[in-house]
């Protein structure tokens, strides 16, 4: 019977390796290997081998960024992870209204990046924006939240980090996985809800956990939008990404090292994938599973 | 459900089989040419420009179309078209911002030269040493259209309020001003880190250069003293309030829309931001006043002028009709009375020799004036020096604004990108 | 005790409400207002005069229907196109045994961790060299592929969970290869197909950068990239540009108002399945 259906076996695989090959394969081989080069787009290429990488990583601003997107991906990790966590937590227990909460806290991911970001950006503006205004309340003094070095980074992740509600919500469908007779043990137990939560709910979404991480950690290595249409890596390329360096060597037609720094941000972005998954695995089983 | 699915695609496949075939060109017989044009919208050229291809597309009905497609965001045009190099592909018609990265174009076998159409008698139309600006290695790739210069624009009416009666012609005179300003209440500068290029404090800059370095100073950039002394001035003009806090940071809607308001008292622009200004703040329009920026050095009157904009064509190499219609459009934009109009309608200066005489609004008189009246005129940085280091201009601006940097690391860091 | 958690607990869900709502309202009457000067002297309150003017000025000088339909149109097909060939992947990848289905199912799963934008040069070539450069087809066919590794990822472990006694049914009432997909899998992969196709939805609707990248004239033109382009027509004037944001925002959140249970519960379904 399996010899039989490998023609449409294959046939069926033909769309796929083609869009594939064309768009991640092809792309993968051509930035790595372009990386090795000079070359401006327009004539040819030249091979330089390992200068772009040498000059990438010696580059003060380049370093800057790794830096950021590390900082990026902790974030997401550990800042947006955890909250929208405990958020999912809260709503396990299903609070009154719950499920309209949960409705709007997605309600930002609907929303385009690029609107968002605009929205922010209004919001931090020094002379017309909402935050200075709140804080004037209270008494606090505004800053010009995206001009100076030690807020604009810190501004620009907020805006993301805050944001919990796609992570929230896969964690929540993981909670209800979770036979409610464990919680009934647990309560005649004399347990009290934070025991419950800690000894059962989070061992038991674990793996969830880890994807979730996962993600956020991949995302901050590679983000590039809010950034580019905030502070375009400003001031003083304190907020600069990978993604941006990425996208201004494009620009000024350095196309080889545009490149290489596109294949740091891969290798980067595996690494710190791999690491997650080996660091808080424990041998569990991972996302490409089915339990 | 699953054949609804194979319906809605298969149609949309068609659609978009249509779609696709939209862009390809009727070949046999009538040429139709691309233009992605800045000149839309909110521009103050928008009207003319769009006046002047109607008129061109109706006098040649059956044989040339030029079809405009707008391109209101000017960074990203930048990028787009920089992108489609790359890529070998070139737009029939289009503009570029002169400077050493237009060798890239030039150096492509993609983009026409006009040396030769030139030589036919067409060089006379333009402007002293314009085309010799436009030359590169040889070539003439592109045309001198739109030229610019960027004095300080002053508002008057905000300098009265201060109790100052003139605008200040040293750099004295500017913090002696400043301070006057500052206790009305007034901003003394618009100043800008953002954007592609920082535009405003680029241009700046460009002046403080100018006043201290002279003519030569963009012999050896980033060399002579004259850099860090001008960084300090610019560093002044971020310091103590003369400028707005959102200013690092801000592109032109800050600086330009700072003015705009009558919330700051000295800008700087080029000629097409009259027609914006006699639209939107018509009492600001009134008020200004341009001329040289306070002199920060020995060299008093030094004005920054430039070639704005110049047209490009492709090549077109294997479509000799396509090549001569372009060349045909070009023509027509480059005609004294075409360029006029335009002039008349936006404010715009350019590289071909009309009558001026027509052009009835005062501001722009005064821009011709203070042009004539100028001791020495050279160029803006970023028209000098390659793009990294205009991007990287902004970040450094920032950087030495904010105290990160002192005005020697500032010149530093624009040497560093400079040399690489 | 209980007590202080129940407070506790209401802070932490009022201030992600907060986060969440309160911005789109500042943001919605600060649209209104008449000028940055209200801005400042009014930044929380109800506008002086419910400037309806900004909405059109928006609106018109923006052309939002016309980037509107081309937002719609690159999204569903995209979707569809992804669907398609995803769900050929997953039925063969979870149904059938093969020499190297590891291999292929671990390269194509691969491709969700790389990043996207580290192919621009490579991605502009391509679509410049199949001469799909400013069109729509060329978005479609780009936002279709980069979403086929989740797609797939989602699609196959939820069609392994499908019982193997209901194809070998069909097997035996006569079905082929073909048939066993169309007429089996597909309609019991309903809530799968819903979750891979909202991720892709939402991915096409939003995108920004390779749009910004493909794309050049008005025609071609999405919502997204209208966004920036008018954010820097009114730059001096926030509270049209204001204006101009909210009315991109509205469609997302007409979408959501409708299509909020449905997006909800197949993200739900696809991560218990997953």
């Amino acid at each position: 019977m399996k010899n039989n259906n490998i023609k449409m076996i294959l046939l069926f695989l033909v769309p796929v390796a083609f869009l594939y090959t064309c768009f991640f394969i092809y792309p993968l081989g051509f930035v790595l290997s372009t990386s090795l080069v000079k070359w401006n787009g327009i004539s040819s290429m030249k091979f330089v081998g390992i200068d772009n990488y040498k000059k990438l990583l010696t580059d003060k601003t380049f370093l800057l960024s790794i830096k950021n997107n590390i900082i990026w991906a902790l974030s997401g990790g550990f800042i947006q992870i955890p909250l929208a966590t405990l958020v999912a937590l809260i709503l396990a227990r299903k609070p009154r209204g719950w499920k309209m909460l949960r409705t709007i806290y997605f309600l930002p991911n609907i929303i385009s990046a690029v609107a968002i970001a605009m929205m922010w950006k209004a919001i931090y503006n020094p002379m017309y924006g909402f935050l200075n205004a709140f804080l004037e309340i209270f008494g606090i003094e505004g800053h010009n939240w995206l001009g100076e070095i030690g807020t604009a980074l810190p501004s620009i992740i907020a805006q993301t980090v805050l944001y919990i509600g796609y992570f929230m919500i896969i964690i929540l469908a993981a909670t209800t996985t979770i036979p409610k007779s464990f919680y009934e043990a647990a309560d005649i137990d004399g347990c009290s809800i934070l025991q419950q939560e800690w000894y059962i709910t989070l061992p038991m979404i674990r793996g969830i956990l880890v994807t979730a991480m996962t993600l956020a950690m991949a995302y901050g290595m590679r983000h590039f939008e809010a950034t580019f249409l905030m502070t375009n890596g400003g001031p003083a390329h304190s907020t600069s990404v990978m993604g941006l360096i990425l996208y201004n060597k494009m620009d000024a037609f350095r196309l080889g090292e545009a490149n290489a720094t596109g294949t740091i941000l891969i290798f980067l972005g595996t690494v710190v994938i791999v690491l997650i998954r080996k660091v808080l695995s424990r041998g569990d089983a991972g996302a490409d599973s089915v339990q | 459900m699953k054949k609804s699915i194979f319906l809605v695609l298969a149609l949309s496949l068609v659609m978009a089989g249509s779609l696709f075939s939209g862009g390809q060109q009727d070949e046999v017989e009538e040429v139709t040419l691309k233009w992605p044009c800045i000149w839309v919208g909110e521009d103050s050229k928008a009207a003319a420009v769009a006046a002047l291809v109607d008129q061109f597309n109706a006098d040649n009905a059956g044989k040339i179309t030029i079809e405009i497609e707008a391109q209101p965001d000017y960074d990203g045009y930048r990028q787009k078209i920089r992108t489609s190099l790359t890529a070998g592909i070139v737009p029939d018609i289009f503009t570029v911002n002169h400077g050493p990265s237009s060798m890239e174009f030039y150096e492509s076998d993609l983009v026409m030269d006009f040396t030769d159409e030139l030589a036919k008698g067409w060089e006379k139309d333009f402007n002293e040493g314009t085309i010799s600006q436009a030359t590169m290695k040889g070539m003439i790739k592109s045309l001198p259209y739109e030229v610019a210069i960027t004095p300080v624009w002053y508002n008057m009416d905000l300098l009265k309020k201060a109790g100052v009666s003139d605008y200040p012609k040293t750099y004295a005179d500017f913090m002696d001003t400043a301070a006057k300003l500052k206790a009305a209440g007034i901003i003394p500068t618009s100043q800008m880190t953002g954007g592609s290029n920082a535009w405003t404090s680029m241009l700046w800059y460009s002046h403080f250069l100018a006043s201290i370095g002279g003519p030569d100073v963009y012999e050896k950039p980033f060399e002579s003293d004259a850099y860090v002394k001008a960084a300090e001035v610019l560093l002044a003009m971020y310091s103590d309030g003369n400028t707005s806090i959102d200013a690092i940071g801000g592109d032109a809607g800050v600086s330009g829309g700072h003015f705009l308001a009558a919330e700051s008292a000295m800008f700087i622009n080029g000629p097409w931001y009259i027609g914006r200004v006699r639209g939107d703040a018509p009492e600001v329009y009134a008020a200004t006043e341009v001329g040289p920026a306070p002199a920060a050095g020995k060299n008093k009157g030094a004005q920054i002028g430039f070639l704005q904009t110049n047209f490009m064509a492709a090549a077109n190499a294997d479509n000799p009709a396509k090549a001569a219609a372009a060349v045909k459009f070009i023509k027509w934009m480059t005609e004294a009375e075409n360029v006029a109009e335009i002039s008349k309608q936006a404010g715009s200066l350019f590289a071909i020799k009309y009558d001026s005489s027509t052009i009835s609004d005062p501001l722009q008189q005064k821009f011709i004036e203070a042009s004539n009246n100028a001791s020495f005129t050279i160029p803006h940085l970023a028209s000098v020096v390659a793009a990294d280091v205009v991007s990287e201009f902004g970040q450094a601006l920032g950087s030495m604004a904010l105290g990160e940097s002192t005005p020697e690391e500032f010149v530093e860091m624009l040497k560093k990108v400079n040399n690489q | 005790m209980k007590l202080v958690l129940n407070i506790l607990k209401w802070i932490v869900l009022g201030f992600f409400l907060f986060v969440a709502i309160y911005p789109l309202i500042w943001l919605l009457l600060a649209s209104f207002k008449s000028s940055n000067l209200e801005l400042q002297q009014n930044p929380f309150g109800f506008p002086d005069q419910w400037m309806f003017i900004n909405y059109y000025n928006a609106m018109v000088k923006a052309k939002l229907p016309s980037l509107f339909m081309n937002s719609i149109f690159v999204a569903l097909v995209a979707v569809s196109l992804n669907l398609v060939v995803a769900s050929m992947t997953a039925f063969v990848i979870s149904r059938e045994d093969f020499k190297g289905k590891k291999i292929i199912f671990t390269v194509i799963i691969a491709g969700i961790l790389l990043p996207i934008i580290s192919f621009m040069v490579p991605y502009f070539t391509i679509i410049q060299k199949l001469r799909i450069y400013d069109t729509l087809l060329g978005l479609i066919i780009v936002y279709s592929t980069i979403n086929i590794p989740i797609s797939v990822f989602l699609l196959t472990s939820f069609m392994e969970s499908i019982p193997v006694e209901l194809e070998e049914a069909a097997t035996i009432d006569g079905a082929n290869f073909a048939q066993r997909f169309t007429k089996v899998i597909i309609p019991l992969s309903q809530t799968g197909l819903a979750t891979a196709g909202t991720f892709c939805f939402i991915y096409a609707w939003n995108e920004f950068i390779m749009a910004l990248l493909l794309t050049s004239s008005e025609s071609s033109r999405t919502l997204q990239l209208g966004i920036r382009f008018f954010t820097s027509q009114f730059v001096t004037d926030y509270t049209a540009m204001y204006a101009a944001i909210v009315i991109t925002i509205i469609p997302s959140i007409v979408i959501y108002f409708f299509f909020h249970n449905r997006i909800i519960s197949g993200l739900t379904a696809g991560a218990v399945k997953g």
